[in-house]
């Protein structure tokens, strides 16, 4: 990413109406912006929608933006909500929340198959590969209000205030949703690692 | 002093290994925290499981914009009035 000098450089070429200024600022964060629509939404055709949606507010309001130092929340901001707006259920929507109680065993003895490091398995590996599926899948099928803190904090490494910054919800909110994100997915990997003949019906 | 496997300290535990792992806790806090799990083998791999399931997060291939689509943006982005 730019060094905010670099941004705050670009955004006064916006504002002054520079040729070719804002196609250099699509150039800096499209990729990124639709890497982010893409782990939200699981399609291709919604992450290009969210793209388009997150560059056209851009256009229409990049030349108001005071502050260089807000750009990147600004514009995480209108991406997530273009998430968040495209509501209808898609195949991976779930269809309902896993209690905390499902998420934590009781005791030591249900804590499930160990997850590996998968800094210990070779990236050619077909059991590295087939955990990676189930992660991107099991992102999907978090409730989109979890998944959205999860890409902010875990994909997009955003801070605990820059995702609060970004979604209006308090510290509190941010850190718990985060938490119970990261637990549904490890109850996931865990599923995808029992052996088959162990599986609970 | 309270038995090694306490549900209940175990439980309350489990609720901020986020925050431990992410280094959001106050010292005092993360003191108590190591100290459990010093003596406490299912919360040391419950903590192992959940800091592995992050590292997952962080292997997943990076997507990139297929050309099409490039393609497409660009053409949309053409339609775009001209600033003044």
């Amino acid at each position: 990413m730019p060094a905010p000098s670099e941004e705050a450089a670009l955004l006064e070429r916006i504002r002054r109406d520079e040729p070719g200024a804002f196609e250099e600022f699509v150039g800096r964060w499209q990729d990124r912006i639709y890497a982010f629509g893409l782990r939200m939404c699981g399609e291709r055709e919604d992450a290009l929608d969210v793209l388009q949606e997150t560059l056209l507010a851009a256009y229409r309001s990049l030349k108001t933006l005071e502050n260089p130092e807000a750009l990147k929340a600004w514009v995480f901001r209108v991406a997530a909500n273009a998430c968040l707006m495209k509501r209808r259920k898609g195949k991976y929507e779930p269809e309902g929340e896993l209690s905390l109680e499902e998420l934590v065993p009781r005791e030591a003895e249900a804590l499930g198959p160990p997850i590996p490091d998968p800094g210990a398995l070779p990236e050619e590996d077909v059991a590295r590969r087939r955990l990676q599926e189930t992660v991107r899948r099991a992102i999907l099928e978090l409730p989109p209000q979890y998944r959205i803190v999860l890409a902010l904090r875990d994909l997009e490494e955003l801070s605990t205030r820059e995702t609060v910054e970004i979604l209006g919800l308090e510290p509190s909110a941010v850190k718990m949703r985060l938490h119970r994100a990261r637990l549904m997915l490890r109850k996931k990997l865990q599923d995808a690692l029992r052996p088959a003949t162990g599986q609970r019906p | 002093m309270k038995p090694t496997h306490d549900p209940e300290t175990c439980r309350a535990l489990v609720e901020r290994l986020s925050e431990y792992l992410d280094e959001e806790l106050p010292p005092d806090l993360c003191a108590r925290i190591e100290s459990h799990l010093d003596d406490c083998p299912p919360c040391r791999a419950f903590l192992e499981s959940l800091r592995n399931t992050v590292r997952w997060l962080d292997t997943l291939p990076s997507e990139t914009m297929p050309e099409e689509l490039r393609r497409e943006l660009s053409r949309r982005l053409r339609k775009l009035p001209h600033a003044d």
